[in-house]
């Protein structure tokens, strides 16, 4: 695994430093690339994103540091950011997200057992009149309630059982 | 009429084809048509102010930017991250080519080289969408070299932040997007300076719908878009509507209607019928936080107005709460989001909003004490004015005027 | 734009520079400490602390004319900031208004202090910087009588963080200044400090590797405002009150930083006082604030176990312990014998007082001979006619200046030179490095932008021996570059001598000289050369007759006897030890044993600098002062005095009471020394930025100058402006023949020399053994990356590391001195590499 000399992100990167004035601006979309490649921006994928931008790491870490959508451990497979700022939490995200987490059986911002879910709360989304809702690997999943996200989980983990099957 | 949330009147304005053929790209080949000075008189005659919170006029804003220096840029402050607010994202979800068209104008105007869309990271899927629209543009020679055949070249890019408020204040916005941690700067140099904002080249940094108001005043006439709205307001404006009312959502209304008639009329009056409405919050989590009597209803929505109540219209994400809500536990609500927000730069800030935040908890626990609450407002008082950048008087706001209208909400946790 | 502005503080009218700092004008003109914890006169404002806030208004303009509006009483209304304003970040403007006692600005930083206090904890007790803390003052002056924060709430972190070997970070202590990531990013180029997380979760972290290990990473415990920053040669070490501070100046280079030693007399040294700490002493002129780690690190060898503790008597390898008596008779005896066959190698650790009286004794028997060691640079003589002019600061020159550094690797030579000349292309002087191979300072000359800012510079890179035609024929060789050279309003040029026999660095020195003489660039301030000459004196050497061409006449024809004088020759020179077999009687005075007991009839032991009084010429020709501080080692003495008794015993003159004597002395014996006395150079004058005082204002517990700012010796440009250029000297150059690679010594900064192996601290910092070579040279001969190879050369034999590259030009080979165990060539010498061995896995 590597992001240096991998054909699925050599165009992508080219693209991202060819958009801006420096170099040292495409530091964000690399981490995200990285990101994507590792599961996390772990040790390697910092030092890669220095190497292609001639930064010293300790500023590509920094970046990574700041920003809370870069994760620095691992997580699960799916990533799921419940909002409990004030307007969703008007509107059950609280009880909802208290109920996720028991549902899963983990704390705030812990990967449940099997390795699949990651649960964070976060501040507002902008979706409040959507609540009570969450973003999965950054995608928008509105209006929820227990139902629909029993249904939600079960989906995901069919999902992840058949990509497993398919590919061992 | 909707001059911004189209996408509730045309269906799937959000294709090429349906917003050209419904006057799209009208606005800009006026504006290529003009000199950029003049397009800049068009935009300070609306009388339109920014969108994002500080209502500052636009036109004037551009008007700062040196004609002489040879490298400037238009950044689109798309990082959407107030609580309680969620305009910028139905208008670039349903109508991302009026955006478009809005800052390609701002930057003809101020002769930009290139147009930076800085998105919250959360708005991937809006980043691919506007990627895609661009592309389109490209194709058609609405982007880059030569648009329109006018001479004129500029690119128009996108940038996904990462999940942090704070970059939604310009200059942290600049500093992120060049590759730096989102921490306000120093100024001045401001932004439209040389030296103060993107690259160090003079910049506009523009709220999304601010931008998507261009087009329609480039293509009506500043006279119809001053014609909307009140005296020191015009235009619509897209106000969005969470917490206790029946239908949360986005409702564009003139700017001057009252904070009754979008409650009531349009967002449908408390959630519940036995529950009134307490407190409302017009700015998400930054503004002062005021109760809702009669006489704030009857309130007029412009930014003079809501300063005659002693709160702003900031971004008008207006959060509603009714009586069943304790405002000890809305100050902790909002203080965790500016603690875990705070970029750290400025002491009052990185060490208020921690410290505010282990007081009030204590509070709520039953743990605190009746000087605790003297305690947290003057803390609050002391963070308020002596930051970089506004993000430390947000974080002061909700403490000192949630204990100002709503003492006994606290009273009741200190006392037993 | 006028020169100065009259700004208001607090009622009172001061006129002050034009586009000052407030901050700095304030404590400058009005003595008005505006408290601040993040500003640093030396870096870039950034107001994040929020400690200076201030009242701040300006005169108020009619919109319309813009003409200052006026009161009834005809003074000008004044326009307040609604909000306070941080004056860090607010450059003085004409009739500026300021007010900094107000029951608001009172307020405001007790608030700020209050917020700081929050997370700070409170163990100021147990902290190296209690006592000498910004943040513990101004707690004093400003802050609030008690915390109302509760204590359980606080934050636990890291309290021993190391952020590499030599600094360690208390998390908990950090206040968020950023002036540690600024120092390494603004004033030393390398970013490898930044801040981690946000919000109240901000931390100093460092993700490189190595750590936080660059050259200059000792100053960041300086400026560091609390005692978050330590090092790890002084952490736990001693109380700062139990501290005294003793005026001295670096060993190592010829930059001359000025230190203080900070001494406590110390059971672990038999009582006697010992340097617990080396900190920098503000010198504007030489160092500004700043020392290199080597200077701040490298005191150990001043009292290690390891040096002589006796006179010792001896031949053929037998040494035994003598008296100082004993010694001093025989050695008079041997010296007699001799006759005038007598000459001295003096290394160039030595103090011009110790020059002096060495200088006596040999030509008072007779002897003419003086040998400047090591005898690799040429340029002394040059600097001497065509230094840098009086009165120059590389301080000032930045826009339309230029500097070109020539045949040296400036950040492993002179640390503090390459630290300013990267500052002076920060503020937009042209750089231009030249060399054959690559160097750090190399990459700051083609950076082409930094921190945002656009830098000027280019690099030349010639191949072996070509160093001279190079700087003879910059004109036809490199047009664009030496006209852009030429033009620039001042031109500073660093000829070393890398690559270079000795004739070829003075032929160099000689080519620079002409080519400034030629676009007139001589005899002014902030022009003319420097040469990095090894070691602290390589100027005291030159003005005192000393010459390394009197090193190589006595390699060459030895004498019947030869004084050597902190000079390891053995650990230079891979010939020494034959040609001092010729020597009759050698009389060793130094701080380690290097070998030479072997050969040697006399072993002394003399003090280092730490130890007595003395002086150096620095290489910008500066006499600068060196003070008493820690007691001696053994029976050591001072070597001024040590000549001045051998002097005594062959009844020449009487021994001089004091190294102050020996300067007066010398002061009317040599012209370059006209009117230098120790009072003279004790001299002080108030320097801005006022970093220095006792109040600890922006930090740094040392900076105070009491010693003295030393005195500047005229060149021959300075007192004649109308030289004219000069032939070259004829010069050896060397190449090699066909078969053969030229083994190029080129310097590292920290190597294994004898007085700097005893500082472990900075023993995992040397390299193991290795050389250079270019990818082609080493294809041919079978040598790949990590090899071990045997090179000979001359008389050496050295195994090192391959290093391959294509940073280096063909044909030459980069042999770092002092690293091997062995010897390895004075000057550049033609040789032979082979492989011995594959590379093994890393580690090694
Ligand atoms: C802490 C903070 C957060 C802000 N967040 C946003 C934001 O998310 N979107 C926005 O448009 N403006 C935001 N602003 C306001 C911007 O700094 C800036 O005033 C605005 O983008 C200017 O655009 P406008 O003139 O079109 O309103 C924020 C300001 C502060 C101090
Ligand atoms: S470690 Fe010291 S210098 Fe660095 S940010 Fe913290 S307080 Fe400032
Ligand atoms: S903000 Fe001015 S000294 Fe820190």
């Amino acid at each position: 695994m590597a992001i240096i000399g991998n054909p699925k992100y050599e165009e992508r990167v080219k693209e991202h430093l060819a958009k801006y004035e420096t170099t040292r601006s495409a530091v964000m979309p690399l981490l995200y690339i990285a990101q994507e490649e590792y599961g996390w921006v772990n040790a390697e994928g910092i030092s890669e994103v220095a190497q292609i931008l001639n930064l010293d790491p300790t500023q590509v870490k920094s970046i990574a540091g700041f920003y809370t959508m870069y994760s620095e451990k691992p997580k699960g497979k799916y990533w799921l950011h419940v909002c409990t700022d004030l307007p969703c939490a008007l509107n059950g995200a609280d009880d909802f997200y208290a109920w996720l987490k028991e549902e899963l059986g983990v704390a705030d911002g812990e990967t449940s057992a099997d390795g699949m879910f990651t649960v964070e709360h976060v501040m507002c989304l902008a979706a409040c009149d959507q609540a009570p809702m969450l973003q999965c690997n950054f995608r928008y999943i509105e209006n929820l309630d227990q139902d629909k996200m029993r249904a939600l989980l079960a989906k995901w983990r069919q999902e992840a059982a058949q990509s497993a099957n398919g590919t061992g | 009429m909707h001059i911004l949330l189209r996408g509730r009147d045309i269906a799937n304005i959000k294709a090429f084809d349906v917003y050209e053929a419904h006057d799209g790209f009208t606005g800009l080949k006026k504006a290529l048509a003009m000199q950029p000075a003049e397009v800049i008189d068009i935009v300070k005659a609306s009388g339109l102010r920014g969108r994002g919170g500080a209502g500052f006029p636009t036109g004037v804003k551009w008007s700062f930017i040196p004609q002489h220096e040879p490298v400037k840029f238009v950044t689109v402050n798309a990082d959407e991250s107030e609580t309680g607010t969620f305009k910028d994202r139905e208008i670039m979800e349903e109508n991302p080519y009026q955006l478009i068209e809005g800052s390609l104008i701002c930057a003809y105007a101020i002769q930009a080289k290139a147009v930076y869309i800085y998105l919250r990271g959360e708005f991937w899927d809006i980043g691919d969408q506007l990627d895609a629209c661009i592309d389109a543009l490209r194709e058609k020679a609405y982007v880059g070299s030569n648009i329109m055949d006018s001479g004129y070249d500029c690119e128009v890019y996108t940038h996904l932040g990462a999940g942090a408020y704070i970059c939604g204040e310009e200059s942290a916005l600049l500093n992120s997007l060049e590759g730096y941690l989102g921490q306000p700067r120093v100024r001045p140099p401001f932004p439209a300076q040389k030296g103060g904002g993107l690259y160090k080249e003079a910049t506009v940094v523009n709220n999304v719908e601010t931008l998507a108001n261009v087009p329609f005043i480039m293509t009506e006439g500043a006279d119809a878009f001053k014609a909307i709205g009140t005296a020191q307001s015009s235009g619509n404006k897209v106000y969005c509507v969470s917490g206790h009312v029946k239908r949360p959502g986005n409702y564009e209304l003139p700017m001057g209607t009252s904070f009754r008639e979008l409650l009531y009329e349009h967002a449908g009056g408390p959630l519940h019928e036995d529950r009134p409405f307490k407190a409302m919050l017009p700015s998400g989590g930054s503004g002062p936080i005021v109760p809702l009597t009669d006489e704030v209803l009857d309130t007029p929505m412009s930014y003079e107005d809501a300063e005659s109540i002693g709160t702003i219209i900031g971004s008008a994400s207006i959060i509603i709460m009714d009586e069943t809500v304790d405002m000890t536990w809305v100050a902790s609500k909002v203080t965790k989001f500016f603690k875990h927000e705070s970029c750290g730069k400025c002491t009052p800030c990185r060490e208020g909003t921690y410290w505010l935040d282990k007081v009030i908890d204590r509070i709520l626990d039953g743990r605190g004490s009746p000087d605790d609450v003297k305690r947290i407002a003057d803390v609050a008082e002391n963070m308020a004015g002596t930051t970089l950048c506004a993000l430390g008087d947000f974080a002061a706001n909700p403490i000192i005027h949630t204990i100002r209208h709503f003492p006994e909400d606290f009273a009741q946790h200190v006392q037993a | 734009m006028a020169d100065t502005v009259k700004i208001n503080i607090d009622g009172t009218e001061y006129e002050v520079a034009a586009g000052s700092n407030l901050v700095d004008a304030a404590k400058w003109h009005a003595g008005n400490d505006i408290p601040v914890f993040c500003y640093h006169p030396k870096m870039e404002p950034v107001g994040m602390c929020r400690m200076c806030l201030v009242e701040l208004g300006t005169p108020a303009r009619d919109r319309a004319t813009g003409d200052v509006m006026l009161n009834e009483d005809g003074s000008p209304q004044i326009r307040y900031f609604p909000k306070l304003q941080t004056a860090c970040t607010t450059v003085v403007s004409d009739g500026m208004h300021v007010k900094t006692s107000t029951q608001q600005v009172i307020d405001a930083r007790n608030d700020v202090l209050e917020f700081l206090l929050t997370s700070h904890p409170l163990d100021c007790p147990i902290c190296d910087k209690g006592g000498e803390c910004p943040l513990q003052n101004l707690t004093m002056r400003h802050g609030p009588q008690a915390s109302r924060m509760y204590f359980e709430d606080k934050q636990l972190l890291a309290k021993h963080y190391p952020l590499g070997d030599l600094v360690f970070l208390d998390q908990e202590r950090c206040i968020q200044c950023a002036r540690c990531v600024r120092f390494q990013d603004e004033i030393v180029g390398d970013d490898v400090l930044a801040f981690h997380e946000r919000g109240r979760r901000l931390q100093i972290i460092t993700n490189s590797d190595p750590g936080f290990d660059t050259y200059f990473s000792g100053n960041t415990t300086d400026i560091c405002p609390v005692g978050a920053l330590t090092t790890a040669d002084f952490r736990f070490g001693a109380r700062p009150w139990e501290l005294t501070d003793v005026p001295s100046i670096s060993p190592w280079d010829a930059a001359g930083e000025n230190i203080s030693l900070s001494m406590r007399i110390d059971r672990d040294f038999g009582g006697k006082a010992q340097i617990k700490r080396v900190m920098p002493r503000q010198n504007e002129a030489v160092n500004e604030i700043w020392i290199s780690d080597k200077t701040r690190f490298g005191h150990h060898f001043t009292r290690s176990d390891d040096r002589l503790q006796m006179p010792q008597i001896g031949s053929g390898g037998a040494l035994r312990d003598s008296s100082w008596e004993a010694a001093l008779s025989a050695m008079a005896e041997a010296l007699r014998a001799a006759g005038s066959d007598i000459a001295a190698i003096a290394g160039s650790g030595m103090s011009n007082e110790d020059l002096w009286e060495l200088r006596r004794l040999v030509e008072g028997l007779g002897g003419s001979r003086l040998g400047a060691w090591p005898p690799t640079h040429g340029g002394a003589d040059a600097v001497a006619q065509y230094g840098i002019g009086l009165g120059s600061n590389l301080g000032q020159l930045g826009r339309g200046d230029a500097i070109l550094v020539i045949a040296t690797d400036l950040e492993e030579e002179v640390p503090i030179w390459r630290l300013r000349l990267k500052e002076a292309q920060d503020r937009g002087a042209y750089l231009v490095v030249a060399n054959s191979r690559h160097s750090r300072m190399e990459d700051f000359a083609l950076q082409g932008a930094r921190n945002d800012k656009v830098v000027e510079g280019d690099a030349i890179r010639y191949g072996a021996g070509e160093a001279v035609a190079v700087m003879r024929d910059l004109m036809t060789r490199h047009r664009a570059i030496a006209e852009r050279l030429a033009e620039a309003e001042n031109l500073v040029i660093v000829a070393g001598a890398e690559g270079l026999t000795l004739s070829g660095s003075k032929a160099l020195a000689q080519a620079a000289a002409n080519f400034l003489i030629e676009s007139d660039h001589m005899g002014r301030r902030n022009n003319g050369l420097l040469s990095p000459l090894p070691g602290p004196n390589g100027m005291g050497l030159h003005y005192l007759g000393f010459t390394p061409e009197a090193s190589a006449d006595i390699m060459a024809d030895p004498p019947r006897a030869l004084i050597v004088a902190q000079a390891e020759l053995l650990d230079d020179d891979p010939t020494a030890r034959d040609w001092l077999e010729k020597v009759e009687t050698v009389i060793y005075a130094n701080f380690f044993d290097d070998g030479i007991s072997e050969c040697a009839d006399f072993v002394l032991p003399i003090q280092s600098f730490a130890e007595r009084d003395g002086s150096f010429v620095n290489g910008e020709r500066r006499v600068q002062r060196f003070y008493l501080a820690q007691g001696p080692v053994g029976q050591s003495l001072p070597a001024w005095k040590l000549f001045g008794s051998i002097r005594q015993s062959l009844g020449m003159s009487h021994l001089k009471p004091s190294a102050a004597a020996v300067m007066l002395e010398l002061s009317r014996s040599i012209d370059a020394f006209e009117n230098v006395s120790y009072k003279a150079l004790a001299q002080v004058k108030r320097q801005f930025p006022d970093v220095g005082g006792r109040d600890l204002y922006y930090g740094g517990a040392a900076y105070n100058n009491t010693g003295g700012l030393g005195m500047q010796i005229a060149s021959r440009a300075d007192k004649n402006r109308r030289l004219k250029p000069r032939r070259l000297p004829e010069y050896a150059d060397v190449s090699a023949g066909d078969d053969d690679l030229l083994i190029v010594p080129v310097t590292r900064l920290y190597n294994r020399q004898r007085n700097f192996r005893p500082s472990l601290l900075m023993e995992a910092r040397v390299p193991a053994p290795y050389a250079i070579i270019h990818d082609e040279d080493a294809a041919l001969l079978g040598i790949g990356p990590g090899d071990l190879i045997k090179i000979q050369a001359g008389e050496a034999t050295v195994r090192a590391r391959a290093t391959l590259g294509g940073d280096i030009a063909k044909g030459i080979v980069a042999l770092p001195r002092h690293i091997a165990d062995e010897a390895i060539p004075l000057t550049p010498t033609p040789g032979k590499i082979s492989r011995v061995a594959e590379a093994v896995a890393a580690g090694d």
